[in-house]
């Protein structure tokens, strides 16, 4: 729920390319890189909040890291659901996929759109160099064999 | 435009569609099992019984339908590969009328020799070594052929959906260029005995665990093949068959229709047997609109795949029809067996009917990942060079 005026991601390229580089959950940090709480946020407590950008433990990112999908066990190591928790159990394993920032409800939009644009790699694109051309098949043809054997 | 089969395949077709309904079709029950626990159930025929029906095959003058004559196949065109394809899938007996991957059909004279015409005559198994543990269906090659001196070593581990057997050798896909070049892979073939190279798996399984397709693991532990073995030329693994693999794709697609067909065929009984508040279910509408939206897509699938035959038989190329074959007889397969479940009403999967099986093994090529996105890829490509379709 950040704030409707969000960090310009220009300020912070240098500094969010750097996180996004480091083999390690970047969504803490970029949730310390934007806006913080918005003053209509839902939290029942009497505080003004607006501007603090701490994690709200919702867990989302664990639930999405695909780290953790291949070694369920690693969640083991701790209750909690909070972007620190998933930094200190997926550490430098981390993919840099990337889908921690995307479901984090307190990183901006602006610094989502970067990541989007400028980092995650479009699924699609990998199509290209399985399709072949006039000349070359597919690769997919000889997967077929492979896959349809009697 | 004509819509008549020709006369020959025709007799063709007839001739496997009485194979089919006075040999196979009595068998199924062996395969599927009598037993309600599917205790009895197996994944192939037995060996006696098989070894009658592929006599009986070879007696037709049909073995090899696809395999081209000069490599002593029967050497049918794709639509009549199509046709045979499209009355085989009619029954789950695995039973081929001597089908040998296309890889193989690059092999020089020596080659044809030692493993071309074994595998074409049952005396060996190829094992198809292209997919790895690691990789999935991503299709990369990790596995490493190095050249030392006059042959070659190979590092790396496979898995096959290939049939098991006694004598086999495996057609192994390694990177002997840059890891990730296209260019950079090549085809070997290696005996069984090579040294380093070990098969672990493929024991014919019986009973309920026969449902399941479990693949072999090959290991090549610095496994040392000859330089003549190398199939194709090196660096070029993936120009293989390359006259004759996209045609796999429509007789894939006649096995959809053939699938469908079948289904068609088990829904109409049910509809006319099965009765509810005192009256045959084919009475009622909805069983009707089932039946005549299945009749519809298996028509236009058939029509397809027959034009997009046609078509790879006069030489043209055929690389959207294929896409657009595989992309719609997967979706029409789809949608059938929804009418068949709404039909049964039940789900059409329950083990032990010929439903579930018959869709598993028509659907599995199209199971991998982005299989159809990449074939909307293909028609797209077309459409956006301002082809008109």
């Amino acid at each position: 729920m950040p704030q409707r005026i969000q960090t310009d991601v220009k300020t912070i390229e240098a500094i969010l390319n750097e996180i996004l580089n480091t083999k390690s959950p970047p969504v803490g940090r970029c949730r310390l890189l934007s806006s913080g709480f918005n003053p209509g946020h839902a939290l029942n407590i009497t505080e003004d909040i607006s501007g603090h950008k701490e994690c709200i433990g919702c867990g989302n990112c664990i639930d999405i890291c695909p780290f953790l999908f291949r070694e369920p066990h690693r969640r083991d190591k701790t209750e909690q659901r909070t972007s620190m928790a998933l930094e200190s159990i997926v550490g430098e394993d981390c993919d840099r996929c990337g889908s921690c920032i995307l479901v984090c409800p307190q990183v901006d939009t602006t610094i989502k759109n970067y990541v989007v644009n400028h980092r995650m790699v479009e699924v699609m694109s990998r199509l290209g160099q399985r399709i072949g051309d006039e000349d070359e098949l597919d690769l997919d043809l000889f997967l077929e064999e492979a896959i349809d054997q009697a | 435009m004509d819509f008549e089969i020709p006369e020959d395949l025709k007799m063709v077709q007839s001739l496997v569609k009485d194979f089919v309904s006075d040999q196979l079709r009595p068998l199924e029950r062996d395969i599927l099992g009598r037993a309600g626990d599917l205790s009895d159930a197996r994944m192939f025929l037995p060996e006696e019984t098989e070894n009658k029906l592929v006599k009986m095959a070879m007696d037709t003058g049909l073995w090899g339908v696809g395999v081209p004559e000069q490599l002593g196949g029967a050497g049918l065109n794709t639509l009549g590969n199509c046709l045979v394809e499209e009355e085989l899938a009619q029954t789950i007996i695995p039973f081929s009328f001597g089908d040998v991957s296309p890889i193989l059909f690059d092999c020089n004279a020596e080659q044809k020799e030692k493993y071309f015409l074994p595998v074409l005559n049952r005396q060996k198994y190829a094992y198809l070594a292209f997919l790895e543990p690691e990789t999935g269906t991503q299709s990369n090659i990790e596995m490493k052929a190095q050249k030392i001196n006059n042959h070659y070593v190979l590092n790396g581990r496979k898995v096959t959906f290939s049939r098991a057997g006694k004598d086999y050798f495996a057609v192994a896909f390694a990177a002997t260029g840059n890891k990730g070049n296209r260019e950079g892979v090549s085809c070997f073939l290696v005996d069984k005995d090579a040294p380093g190279f070990s098969v672990s798996g493929g024991e014919e399984r019986a009973g309920w665990r026969s449902q399941t397709r479990e693949p072999m693991s090959l290991v090549f532990d610095h496994c040392e093949v000859p330089a003549e073995n190398i199939l194709g030329e090196e660096g070029k693994a993936f120009h293989l068959g390359k006259k004759w693999l996209p045609s796999r794709r429509l007789i894939r697609g006649a096995r959809c229709v053939g699938v469908a067909q079948r289904l068609l065929e088990e829904s109409t009984t049910q509809a006319q047997s099965w009765q509810s508040f005192g009256q045959f279910i084919s009475k009622r509408t909805s069983i009707e609109a089932a039946l005549a939206d299945m009749a519809v897509g298996i028509h236009a699938c058939r029509l397809v795949v027959y034009e997009a035959a046609c078509k790879a038989d006069n030489g043209q190329s055929i690389r959207r029809e294929a896409a657009m074959v595989k992309l719609f007889a997967t979706q029409m397969l789809h949608g059938v067996a929804d009418s068949v479940a709404h039909i049964f009403n039940g789900p059409a999967y329950v083990a032990g009917l010929p439903m579930e099986k018959l869709c598993r093994h028509a659907l599995a090529t199209s199971a991998t990942e982005l299989a159809l996105e990449l074939q909307r890829s293909i028609i797209a490509q077309d459409i956006l060079k301002g082809l008109k379709v």
